[in-house]
């Protein structure tokens, strides 16, 4: 048991995933001997030197492009981009190389790659952005966005597991201030499946990444008026797990759809039609 | 390179004969892709684009075994031991093509996208997306997975001179020369982009000129000279597979044909130049240089193309009376199976019954 952080979950999720799997390696900027703009990946340079942890130029098309052709070679990249808003200099290799890889040819291409977003830090405009309905929107990329640092742990080897591509939001204000006590051994949450982050009968609250601890100071707030909300933690945004979201709105009948990104045309749109 | 033309011809009369949508014509690219691609062994890997046929059938095909009576005992490679059957091979490709059932991508695509990667025959073909310039940080990539696992592969990436303005040109050859990486960017240029003629693209006097900027080795040769690309390759690849890092080597080629068949690009060319690109088809002068070096003669040349061309011929029949594509595969997933896969079956079920 140790207390971590959720910025120290991805690391060991990262050390333990690399240490398992020799094709398991790190592309970004400034992650080697610096680990990184948020040092999520501080010590794995000297641990594993400058061939898995492979500090790039300053560029994401390239990074993003050089990833699939290694995953093509059987390796197992895992993408930093420095800041989530950045990963727009290379949308087009993930929408259309590494989204429709497995589509056009049937070849896995296990690439995950990690996007700190969101608001909340006084970053502005261009340091501040959640990108994740870009992304919803395209076939063939998994979207997930762990809330705890337990979720960080569990869904980032799960993600470095997946054949498929896998977009891993990391809110920025959980990186230090979300912490937990976690197990040792291999914590693995699977993807695809939502969580009741609390129960309740009143209103569903459904949500993902840092709004879930909003949603849940919120419900604790309406606790005390007596009124009983429930909290879905999305988890994993695409593929949407509807089971568990239609069963709490069944169950329920009043939903409330919370995330941080722009209202029109985004992911809650989408829930909201499904929904409907 | 007879097989190569035999094929474009064949495919070019099919589209001006409207059985087919486009074609884009390799024919005048053969020296560059053929004397490339010879230039590599059983692992290394390419990455092509649309006007690579002849890359592809290089890599591909024990051309021993596809037309026996041309060749003897003593023109088998070591990489030939475990290539598969050349004939089988063609017929996929061929069927890739036409979008039937048993093309590389049973249907999906009726085109060069798509990839085929055999390690065990010493195959690894990385096709295009559609987006020019796209393939080459991933034919990077290919060649650092190379350097990560110290297998001495070497990657050759093909891209015409238009998408060499892409921004993804300038990150990929960046990466190839800050990691040293073991790969060889051929430029096809064949001086016009679609319609866009090179003063209009670039401002450079040769584009490899710009390799040095890169820290990378750069070089330009006539891509007609069958020879000439070959030992410029042989060069690159002896630097690449040494750990001395990447060139870019520039192939000079005439526009023999305009950007897809029948598209009225060609007519933009002015008729000299038109005239003068057709003259420097390069299978003639690769067939007069061989006959010199007592190599071949009238009668063997003759009888190259005469197989060739009934190869292809047979080939091309049998992909068009193939079985079209089953309409199941239509629904084949965008996600590889696993978890996720798994869960977005459930969605889609949710989707079609919930
Ligand atoms: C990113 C992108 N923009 C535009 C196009 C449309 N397009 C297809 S082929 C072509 C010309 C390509 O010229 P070049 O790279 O010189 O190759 P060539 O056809 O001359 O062999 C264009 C503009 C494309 N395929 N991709
Ligand atoms: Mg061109």
């Amino acid at each position: 048991m140790a207390e971590t952080t959720y910025i120290d979950a991805i690391r060991r999720a990262l050390l333990e995933e690399m240490e398992r799997d020799a094709n398991v390696f790190l592309m970004g900027q400034d992650i080697a001997r610096f680990g990184g703009a948020f040092r999520a990946t501080k010590g794995l340079y000297e641990r594993f030197g400058r061939l898995r942890v492979v500090n790039t130029p300053l560029f994401e098309s390239g990074t993003i492009g050089a990833a699939l052709g290694a995953a093509l070679a059987g390796k197992r990249p895992v993408l930093e981009m420095q800041f989530a808003d950045f990963v727009s200099c290379g949308f087009n290799q993930i929408v259309n190389n590494l989204a429709k890889t497995w589509y056009r040819w049937e070849a896995p291409v296990p690439v995950v790659i990690r996007l700190p977003y969101g608001g909340g830090v006084g970053a502005g405009p261009f340091h501040s952005q959640s990108p994740e309905a870009w992304f919803a929107h395209t076939p063939g990329l998994a979207v997930v966005a762990p809330s705890t640092p337990r979720e960080a742990l569990g869904m980032m080897k799960a993600a470095i597991r997946d054949p498929n591509p896998v977009i891993y939001l990391e809110h920025r204000v959980l990186y230090r201030r979300e912490k937990e006590d976690l197990p040792d051994g291999e914590l693995l949450t699977p993807l695809g499946r939502a969580r009741v982050a609390r129960e309740g009968r009143d209103v569903t609250i459904l949500t993902y990444g840092w709004t879930v601890h909003e949603a849940l100071d919120a419900a604790a707030e309406a606790a005390k008026e007596g009124v009983a909300v429930e909290v879905i933690d999305l988890r994993t945004l695409v593929p949407l797990d509807e089971e568990t979201v239609f069963a709490s709105v069944k169950k329920i009948g009043k939903v409330v759809v919370v995330h941080e990104a722009t209202a029109t045309a985004g992911y809650g749109a989408e829930l909201v039609a499904r929904i409907a | 390179m007879r097989l190569s033309r035999a094929w474009d011809n064949r495919f070019e009369a099919m589209a001006r004969a409207g059985r087919i949508g486009r074609w884009y014509s390799a024919v005048g690219n053969e020296a560059t892709t053929i004397g490339t691609t010879l230039c590599l062994d059983a692992g290394d890997a390419i990455s092509t684009v649309h006007r690579d046929l002849g890359a592809v059938l290089t890599q591909y095909l024990d051309v021993n075994r596809l037309a026996p009576s041309l060749f003897g005992e003593g023109d088998r490679t070591a990489w030939d031991a475990i290539r598969p059957d050349a004939q089988p091979l063609l017929d996929r490709l061929a069927c890739q093509v036409f979008g039937r059932r048993d093309g590389f991508t049973v249907g999906h695509d009726r085109s060069f996208h798509y990839g085929l990667v055999k390690p065990e025959w010493g195959i690894r073909h990385v096709g295009m997306i559609s987006h020019l310039g796209s393939m080459i940080p991933v034919a990077a990539g290919l060649a650092l997975a190379a350097v990560q696992d110290g297998t001495k592969a070497v990657v050759l990436g093909f891209i015409g001179e238009g998408a060499t303005s892409q921004g993804d040109f300038h990150e990929a050859l960046n990466l190839v020369g800050v990691m040293k990486l073991p790969m060889v960017l051929v430029v096809e240029n064949n001086q016009y982009a679609f319609s866009t003629p090179l003063d209009e693209q670039y401002a450079c006097a040769k584009l490899s000129d710009k390799a040095p900027g890169y820290g990378i080795a750069g070089e330009t040769v006539d891509g007609t000279d069958f020879e000439a690309v070959w030992s410029a390759m042989s060069r690159a690849v002896a630097r690449a597979r040494s750990g001395q890092g990447g060139t870019l080597l520039e192939c000079m080629l005439p526009r023999m044909r305009g950007h897809a068949e029948g598209d009225g690009s060609y007519d933009l060319i002015p008729q000299a130049e038109r005239e003068r690109f057709l003259a420097m088809d390069p299978l003639p002068r690769f067939e007069q240089r061989l006959a010199a070096l007592g190599l071949t003669d009238d009668a063997r040349t003759a009888e190259v193309t005469r197989v060739a061309t009934e190869i292809i011929e047979s080939t091309v029949e049998r992909a068009i009376a193939a079985p079209e594509p089953d309409a199941s595969e239509a629904w084949r997933s965008v996600f590889a199976p696993g978890e996720i896969a798994d869960a977005f079956a459930r969605q889609q079920s949710e989707v079609n019954h919930g």
